[in-house]
C-alpha cells in the first residue's frame, strides 16, 4: 500500500493536494521521504521544510498517535503522516 | 462632569506607563485618576496581571458581580501604543457571573490605544449609571449620557452609531442586546472583536452602560525608543514568517480538520471526537464557495481575521438583513457547527453573526445550546424542536438566549445552572468547568490540555493554559495523562499569563526564539527596567497564583478543579484510546499544584505568597480552606 501522507492547513494550500501515497517497501527514513515530497511538491517545501527536517513551525504525526520530527526515525509501510502547523490552538 | 488629576508629582515616571488609572464612579458619573506606585507596575506588568491586582483592592470577591460594588477593569499594558507589532489590547477583568471566579478576557485594536491616550494604565468603573447611559471619556474628562434608542441595539449598530455621533476620532467597547439583558456569558464587543468569554458584556450591563466610549491625546514616553524601534521592526518582520502563515492563510479555522482527524474535535455536545459534516465546514471549503476577505487588528501585521460572506438573514430587520460578512474563527465553527452537530455553513456563519450581534459568547452560547440537545435527545428536557443538526433551532434559541425568553432564560444562565436544575444525570455530562463552558478540544483526546482546563481560575479555557500545544507535540502523549504533564502545564500557563500581561498576541507565541529574554528586552526598550528572563518567569508566577488568591478570597474549593464525569468515566466512543480516569487526573492537578508552590489541594501559604512578592495579600482567611467547601459544582 505504501505510506499515506496526509497535509492540513498551510501545507494542503502549498501541495494542492489533501494526500498522496508514497511507494515503499519495508521501512524508510523520514528524512528521506520528506525529500521525495520535497521534489514532488517545491512550494511545501519552500515552507515547510529546512533540509531534510520539518519547520518548526510544523509537526509530523504518525497514525493520529504519536509526533516525530527526527529526520532518522523509520516510517513504515501501511503509515499515515500528517503534517500540520505546529500551532495547535486559536 | 469631572477630572481629578493627582498631580504629576504623586506619580512615579516610568516610561511606556501613565503610573495611575482611571476609577469611575458610575453612581454620581465622576472619575478620579488614582496613582499606581512603579513597584506595582512592575510586579504585574499590564493586562491581566494590573487587571487582577487591581481587582483584589477594589470590591468584595464575594460580592456578587452583577451587584453595584463589583468591579469591571479594562487594563491597558506597556507595549500598548508601542511600534511592537499586536500591542494594541486590553484585558477586560472581572468576577465573572457565569463562574462566580476571577475573569479576565482579552480584546484588541484601538480602543487599548484611545483609552491609554486618556492618561491611564486602566479603567476601573464601580456603581450603576442612574439610567442606560454610555460613559464618555474624553481625555480623561468623564461623564455619562443617556444610552437613549441605543439601548436594544445590536453591537455593530451601536458601536457604528456612536462614532457617527461622537466621532470618529473616539473608540467604543459596546454591549448587544444579550448583556443589557445580563445574560451570563454576554460579551464585550469592540470592532467587530470581542471580549468575550466568562460574560462581562452582563457585568457592564448590570451597570446601566450600553457603551464606553475614550479618546485622548496623552502619549507615554519610551525608555529606549532607537531600540524599540528596532526591536519593532525585526518583531514584524518574524510575524511574517512560517510560524504565523496559518493564521495569514487560513486562520484559527484551520484547526477543524486537523482536530477532526485526531478526534479532538467536540462533536455533539463531546459525544463524539469527530464530526461527519466537518469538511463542509473546513475554510478550505467555504472559501470555495463564498466571497473572503482578510483584516487585521490596529498595529498588526499578522493579519489573521478571515470575513467570509453569508446569505441575507430573513429573521433579521435593518442592516443585518442586508448581505452579510462575519469573522470565522475555529471557536465558533466547533460551538455552533460540530458541537451541536450542525454542518451546513449557512447556518453556522449566521449563527456566529447573531453571536456578534447580540453579544453573545460564541463557545458558552454553543456549549450551552448542545448541552440542551442532549437534554432533549435523553428526556431530560421538554423541548423537541431542540434537536441535533437542526440550524434553525440553533438560530431560535440563540434568539431566546439574548432575549430571555422561554426556553432561553435557562439557558442564558449557562450548561451549569441549567444542568442544576435538571439533576444528576444532567450534571455528568454537562460541558464546563467551574461553570465556563469547554472551548473545543476534547479533553480525552489532549490530556495535558485536560488538566489545564480542570485547573485553570478563569474555568476551562484553552486559551489561558496553553496545553494543546503540549499534546500536539512529543513532550507529551496527548492519550495518556501522567504527573510529568504538570510541569508542562504550568510552563504554558506562565507563559500565557506573560503574554496575556505584556500584553502581545498569543499568534506571535511560535515567532519568538526566546520568549521571555525577549520580552524582558521589549520591557527594558520601553519601560527602561532592567528587567530578566528569570523575573518574568517569577511574575508569571506571581500573577497566576494571584488570580488563584482571588478565587480563594470568592469561595473557590479543590472540588472545583475538575472535569465533568462525562469525560472521566468514558472512552470517547470513536477513538477509545482517548480514556481519562478520575485517578490519572486528580493525581495529575496535585502535581500541578506542587509544581505552583501550591499544596496539594491547590492552597497558599503566606511563605509563598512572601516569595512571590505578594507579601501585601498574606491574610490568613486568603487560605483557609472553607469547612463545607468540598461539595461545591
Amino acid at each position: 500500500m505504501g505510506i499515506r501522507i496526509e497535509f492540513f492547513g498551510v501545507a494542503r494550500q502549498r501541495t494542492g493536494t489533501a494526500f498522496v501515497l508514497v511507494p515503499v517497501e519495508g521501512t524508510v527514513a523520514l528524512g528521506v521521504l520528506l525529500g521525495q515530497l520535497a521534489e514532488q511538491f517545491p512550494n511545501w517545501a519552500a515552507e515547510c521544510l529546512d533540509g531534510d527536517r520539518i519547520r518548526p513551525s510544523y509537526i509530523i504525526n504518525v497514525d493520529g498517535q504519536r509526533f516525530v520530527h527526527d529526520p532518522r526515525e523509520p516510517i513504515g509501510d501501511h503509515t499515515s503522516l500528517l503534517i500540520m502547523s505546529a500551532d495547535a490552538g486559536g | 462632569m469631572s477630572r481629578h488629576a493627582f498631580g504629576s508629582s504623586n506619580r512615579s515616571v516610568v516610561p511606556g506607563y501613565h503610573a495611575q488609572y482611571l476609577h469611575v464612579d458610575l453612581n454620581r458619573g465622576t472619575g478620579s485618576y488614582m496613582p499606581l506606585a512603579s513597584d506595582i507596575l512592575r510586579r504585574f506588568v499590564g493586562g491581566s496581571g494590573l487587571g487582577t491586582w487591581l481587582l483584589l483592592q477594589h470590591g468584595r470577591p464575594t460580592d456578587d458581580p452583577l451587584s453595584p460594588n463589583a468591579p469591571l477593569i479594562f487594563a491597558l499594558s506597556p507595549l500598548v501604543g508601542s511600534p511592537l507589532t499586536t500591542s494594541a489590547k486590553f484585558a477586560v477583568v472581572s468576577k465573572s457571573p457565569l463562574t462566580d471566579r476571577i475573569n479576565d478576557s482579552l480584546v484588541s485594536s484601538g480602543f487599548a490605544i484611545a483609552a491609554k491616550k486618556c492618561g491611564c494604565d486602566a479603567l476601573v468603573l464601580q456603581g450603576r449609571a442612574p439610567e442606560p447611559s454610555i460613559l464618555v471619556i474624553d481625555d480623561g474628562t468623564v461623564r455619562l449620557e443617556p444610552a437613549g434608542h441605543l439601548w436594544g441595539q445590536t453591537c455593530g449598530t451601536t458601536e457604528q452609531a456612536l462614532l457617527a455621533r461622537f466621532g470618529q476620532d473616539f473608540c467604543a467597547a459596546v454591549i448587544g442586546p444579550a448583556g443589557e439583558r445580563l445574560v451570563r456569558f454576554a460579551t464585550v464587543s469592540h470592532a467587530g472583536r470581542h471580549a468575550g468569554r466568562g460574560g462581562s458584556g452582563a457585568v457592564l450591563g448590570s451597570k446601566n452602560l450600553k457603551a464606553i466610549l475614550v479618546r485622548g491625546t496623552q502619549r507615554c514616553t519610551w525608555a529606549h525608543p532607537q531600540q524599540l524601534v528596532a526591536c519593532a521592526r525585526e518583531l514584524s518582520a518574524k510575524s511574517l514568517g512560517s510560524a504565523t502563515a496559518k493564521y495569514r492563510e487560513l486562520g484559527t479555522a484551520t484547526n477543524l480538520l486537523v482536530f477532526n482527524r485526531l478526534h479532538a474535535l467536540p462533536t455533539r455536545n463531546f459525544q463524539q471526537g469527530s464530526f461527519p459534516g466537518v469538511e463542509r465546514l473546513a475554510p478550505e471549503n467555504l472559501v470555495e464557495t463564498r466571497h473572503k476577505t482578510r483584516a487585521s487588528c490596529v498595529a498588526c501585521t499578522i493579519g489573521c481575521e478571515h470575513i467570509y460572506g453569508v446569505k441575507p438573514d430573513s429573521q433579521a430587520s435593518g442592516p443585518q438583513a442586508l448581505g452579510q460578512r462575519v469573522r470565522v474563527e475555529y471557536e465558533n465553527l466547533f460551538a455552533l457547527g460540530s458541537l451541536c452537530g450542525v454542518s451546513d455553513p449557512e447556518s453556522v456563519l449566521t449563527a456566529s453573526k447573531r453571536c456578534d450581534e447580540l453579544g453573545l459568547d460564541t463557545i458558552s452560547a454553543g456549549g450551552t445550546i448542545a448541552f440542551a440537545m442532549e437534554c432533549v435527545e435523553r428526556g431530560l428536557l421538554d423541548a423537541p424542536w431542540l434537536t441535533f443538526g437542526s440550524g434553525s433551532a440553533l438560530l431560535h434559541a440563540l434568539d431566546l438566549i439574548a432575549a430571555r425568553k422561554g426556553l432561553g432564560e435557562a439557558l442564558s444562565q449557562g450548561s451549569r445552572r441549567l444542568a442544576a436544575t435538571l439533576g444528576p444525570e444532567a450534571m455528568a455530562f454537562a460541558p464546563h468547568v467551574k461553570g465556563l463552558e469547554i472551548p473545543g478540544y476534547e479533553p480525552r483526546a489532549m490530556q495535558t490540555l485536560a488538566l489545564g482546563l480542570a485547573v485553570g481560575t478563569r474555568g476551562a479555557d484553552h486559551n489561558r493554559s496553553g496545553a494543546a500545544e503540549i499534546d500536539f507535540s512529543e513532550r507529551a502523549d496527548r492519550h495518556r495523562l501522567t504527573t510529568d504533564a504538570a510541569v508542562l502545564a504550568v510552563e504554558s500557563e506562565d507563559r500565557s499569563a506573560l503574554l496575556d500581561s505584556l500584553i502581545l498576541c498569543r499568534f506571535l507565541r511560535n515567532a519568538l526564539d526566546d520568549f521571555h529574554a525577549q520580552a524582558a528586552e521589549m520591557l527594558r526598550f520601553v519601560t527602561g527596567w532592567d528587567v530578566t528572563a528569570a523575573e518574568l518567569r517569577q511574575t508569571a508566577r506571581r500573577i497566576v497564583t494571584s488570580k488563584k488568591l482571588y478565587n480563594i478570597r470568592a469561595g473557590w474549593t479543590p472540588a472545583e478543579d475538575r472535569l465533568p464525569d462525562r469525560f472521566l468515566q468514558q472512552a470517547l466512543p470513536d477513538d477509545p484510546q482517548a480514556q481519562l480516569t478520575h485517578e490519572q487526573l486528580h493525581a495529575a492537578i496535585g502535581a500541578y499544584n506542587r509544581a505552583r508552590g501550591w499544596t496539594d489541594e491547590g492552597l497558599l501559604s503566606d511563605q509563598l505568597l512572601q516569595r512571590l512578592d505578594l507579601g501585601e495579600f498574606r491574610l490568613a482567611e486568603s487560605v483557609q480552606l472553607p469547612q463545607d467547601g468540598r461539595t461545591a459544582d
